[in-house]
């Protein structure tokens, strides 16, 4: 019997206990007429009908579902431990290796997912294979369904115009709640840990130092047998990433965003505002994927004809001002939208005092209210540095892969997001320093915007509270 | 230390508005204003000019690519060498005896008597046609028909743009014999991904795009709505409520290609799930889109004024029914509109999907969410990186298409918002 199956049998019969369960409830609850009566015979349900189905319903359903994803993850362990009791895997070798990748050559032919055996020795356990299968698959389906029937008979015992069903369910409905909310911390946890243990495994293989101060980064030099010595300095990675994202394309992100900005609260008449705020947004809403082709394919070449153009010969055709200008073109609806809520939240009465003291609205904006509104800028600013940095298609597809230290605009850089899917694509082997390394620099990537976002945060708050 | 001010120097005149030296200062005021106002105009146009760029180079470089290329051939079928009884096309085992012909060979032996030597600028698929025609009318078979078949990739770059100069001049004889034609291309919205330009299609992508963003939102939409419900309506304040927020907030910003490393580290390497597996990049994408819909569905709850609550207290419902019989309809448009343009955002991401080895060459459409598949933005990129040049109109109709259905999703989202958004 196979799982979708047994779990539509399970909810058919939770849907089933529900029902039953409900219309019990109301045959025990006094007829409508008699609810005003004090002489009645029944006494008044405690809970409406329809949360003593819910409370049938979750007792059929939450013990035989539990069951079977446990039974789902114990199955395979007691399947292969009825195989090798049988004749057929006396004759298998003695050694691990050979002997599991026989086991699950033919535990695949057995469930289908592959069609013929190249090792021979795999045929005589196909049979076992599926016998055992069957057998543990039936007995774990007869075993939910007892499971089920039973949760929903001990529900169904138990309804009585005084239990109180939906205290209990509530409370199975609240811990629903808070389990969700954890799953928040969960992934944060996730994230963490799994970063922080590949990236241990990494500096046991290159010291933390060489690889936060090296200069020299050539993964595939380690890959090839030279040593992970002076293979993993990372900090042209570091210069690329800050040379892109941090300089760059703020240099196209601060003023474009910041002038659209204060164009867009201080100017604009509300219509031309209706549909100028809504263009920004779909700047932002263009899928990164669409702006790394754009930058790979139209703003590259230009730029390589206007360096030549300007007199630079070597310039590259992945240049790093190309991946810049079409990431800060990105970030240019985020620069706009956070200096758009600092200026918003500057109070009025500082405006209309410069104003009312002759000043012209560009003064007014250039010296009132662009300094109060600063620390908000900033804080938007911070985080939409850490946004650029972390930002990863328009570099992979824009930018090279020469890791270069340089402060010339028309050289390839590379930066941490381009290597970190450098790396991970390909062949992986999942010990080598090669691979491990993407992690380490996935931990510096995850520290720093963290730390970038905290600060901005911190700034935004700082400011907000001082006008409020 | 100061110099000595003379007593008229102290004495303070009105201010002579009407004086030469004020009119210029004020005219300068007022110039150095207007500069002011069109350097904001000329940021915003900047902006909106790029972005006009962007669509129009994209729009211009990719609507060709749902067109093709055709040249007419007639096909002798009398004269070909198959033997097919036409009666046997209608009834069952139609497919078998349709397998059993050599359609390729066919095919080419009709171009080249068609066109002579510039037969061989028939795409490497043509064959399709042939025989799709012939199954969908058997009674071809007894007869010569011109069907228009497709050119290959490089006669289709030579029609568009610029192409290699023997397919320029092979396009530039066909084209002066009338053979040739424009249609549009059905294959690109109904087939997969493939190595001839002239026969890749986005359908495989886009469905492993549907079945990727359905693990998405089955995932993220309930845990997303019953976070936000916690953490809005019952959280206590304490030190794990405290937590939980900052986790969620942290979540929002953190790169997208760090969720990749933990799919890459936990759901492959850990919990050894399928590769490539719509399952897979569904659950990376839901913890990135988890933390969208949970403060979009937070902002929602809290807008629902508090008289809505104390209005169900008072008529005695419990907590658990004020929050799900009265709140949650009510804050239900706003968690919509927050959760469409967080499914918008998983949409058109990438990076995180490349860690988890969906972009391996995937020919055929997945079947299910533990098939091997691809999405839209991957299949963009893998395009973007072949060396055929037939690829790169392919590229930006694909880019056309993922934008249309962006737009879609952010348009429904809007109408939303416009529709049912409620000022208390």
């Amino acid at each position: 019997m196979n799982g979708v199956a047994i779990i539509t049998l399970i909810l058919g019969l939770g849907l089933i206990a529900w029902l039953s369960a409900r219309a019990k409830a109301m045959r025990l609850a006094p007829a409508a007429s008699q609810t005003g009566d004090r002489s009645r015979k029944r006494p008044l349900l405690h809970s409406l009908p329809s949360y003593h189905g819910w409370y049938a319903a979750l007792w059929v359903l939450g013990p035989a579902l539990v069951f079977l994803a446990i039974w789902a993850n114990v199955m395979p362990g007691l399947v292969t431990g009825r195989v090798l009791q049988d004749p057929a895997a006396a004759a298998l070798p003695m050694d691990a290796m050979s002997r599991s990748a026989i086991l699950s050559e033919a535990r695949n032919i057995a469930q289908g997912n592959a069609q013929a055996a190249f090792d021979p020795r795999a045929n005589a356990l196909i049979e076992p294979y599926r016998s055992a299968n069957r057998f543990y698959s039936l007995g774990g389906a007869l075993a939910a369904l007892m499971l089920a029937l039973a949760g929903g008979a001990f529900a169904f015992t138990r309804i009585r115009p005084d239990f109180r069903a939906r205290t209990k369910v509530e409370r199975v409905v609240m811990s629903a709640l808070l389990l969700a909310s954890l799953i928040a911390i969960v992934t944060t946890v996730g994230i963490v840990g799994s970063l922080l243990w590949e990236s241990l495994r990494f500096f046991s293989m290159v010291s933390p130092l060489d690889f936060l101060f090296g200069l020299k980064w050539s993964p595939q030099s380690a890959a090839m047998g030279y040593g992970n010595e002076n293979a993993f300095g990372a900090v042209p990675l570091f210069w690329g990433t800050i040379f892109i994202g941090a300089i760059i394309a703020m240099f196209v992100a601060i003023p474009l965003g910041l002038m659209s900005a204060i164009y867009l609260t201080q100017y604009a008449k509300p219509a031309a505002r209706a549909w100028l705020k809504p263009m920004l947004e779909v700047l932002a809403g263009v899928p990164t994927v669409v702006y790394g082709y754009f930058a790979a394919l139209t703003i590259a070449p230009n730029m390589r004809d206007f360096a030549a153009w300007i007199g630079i010969h070597n310039a590259s055709s992945e240049s790093a001002l190309a991946a810049g200008l079409v990431m800060g073109v990105m970030i240019i609806p985020f620069v706009s939208s956070m200096a758009d809520d600092s200026i918003n939240s500057v109070p009025q009465s500082m405006r209309d005092g410069s104003l009312a003291m002759g000043a012209t609205t560009s003064e007014t904006i250039r010296q009132v209210l662009i300094p109060a509104a600063l620390p908000g800028v900033v804080g938007g600013v911070l985080l939409a540095v850490s946004r650029a940095i972390g930002e990863t298609m328009i570099v992979v597809m824009a930018a090279g892969l020469a890791a270069n230290l340089t402060l010339n605009p028309f050289a390839s850089v590379t930066t941490v997001t381009t290597q970190i899917v450098q790396l991970l694509t390909g062949d992986q082997e999942f010990d080598s320093a090669k691979t491990l390394a993407a992690f380490a620099l996935g931990l510096v990537l995850f520290v720093v915007t963290l730390l970038l976002n905290i600060v901005a945060l911190q700034v935004v708050k700082r400011y907000r509270e001082a006008y409020e | 230390m100061n110099a000595p001010v003379s007593p008229d120097a102290l004495r303070r005149q009105p201010t002579d508005w009407k004086g030469d030296a004020m009119r210029k200062r004020i005219a300068s005021r007022y110039a150095s204003e207007r500069r002011f106002r069109r350097i904001g105009l000329a940021a915003i146009l900047m902006s909106a000019g790029f972005l006009a760029y962007l669509m129009i180079s994209m729009l211009s470089g990719g609507l060709g690519g749902f067109t093709r290329t055709e040249i007419a051939v007639r096909v002798d079928f009398p004269k070909a060498p198959i033997v097919i009884d036409p009666a046997s096309l209608r009834g069952e085992g139609a497919e078998a005896v349709l397998s059993s012909v050599n359609w390729q060979a066919l095919t080419d032996q009709a171009a080249t008597s068609a066109l002579g030597k510039d037969g061989a600028w028939i795409a490497p698929g043509a064959w399709l046609v042939v025989r799709d025609a012939v199954k969908a009318d058997p009674a071809i078979l007894q007869k010569s028909v011109t069907l228009h078949l497709p050119a290959s990739a490089e006669l289709d770059v030579a029609a568009k743009s610029e192409g290699q100069p023997a397919a320029e001049a092979a396009y530039a004889r066909l084209e002066k014999a009338g053979l040739t034609s424009r249609a549009i291309n059905w294959d690109f919205l109904t087939s997969s991904d493939g190595t001839d330009p002239t026969q890749v299609g986005i359908w495989g992508a886009f469905k492993g795009s549907l079945l990727t963003m359905a693990v998405t939102l089955l995932l993220s939409f309930p845990v997303g709505v019953l976070a936000a419900l916690y953490l809005e309506e019952y959280a206590p304040r304490n030190r794990w409520t405290d937590m939980i927020e900052v986790s969620i907030n942290n979540l929002a910003a953190v790169p997208s290609i760090i969720f990749g490393l933990l799919g890459l580290a936990v759901f492959l390497n850990v919990l050894h799930l399928p590769r490539s597996a719509a399952l897979v990049g569904g659950l990376t994408l839901a913890l990135m889109t988890m933390p969208v819909i949970v403060i979009a569905g937070r902002n929602a709850i809290k807008a629902v004024p508090p008289s809505i609550r104390d209005a169900a207290l008072g008529i005695g419902a419990s907590p658990i029914q004020v929050v799900f019989h009265h709140v949650l309809p009510l804050a239900l448009p706003g968690i919509m509109t927050g959760t469409i343009i967080g499914m918008a955002r998983a949409l058109g991401e990438t990076a995180p999907l490349l860690m988890i080895g969906m972009r391996a060459f995937i020919a055929s459409p997945p079947g299910g969410i533990t098939d091997p598949a691809t999405v839209l933005p991957v299949q963009i990129f893998l395009w973007s990186d072949e060396v055929s040049k037939g690829f790169v109109e392919k590229t930006s109709a694909a880019i056309i298409v993922l934008l249309l259905f962006l737009l879609s999703m952010n348009s429904i989202a809007i109408y939303l918002r416009n529709k049912f958004e409620r000022r208390w």
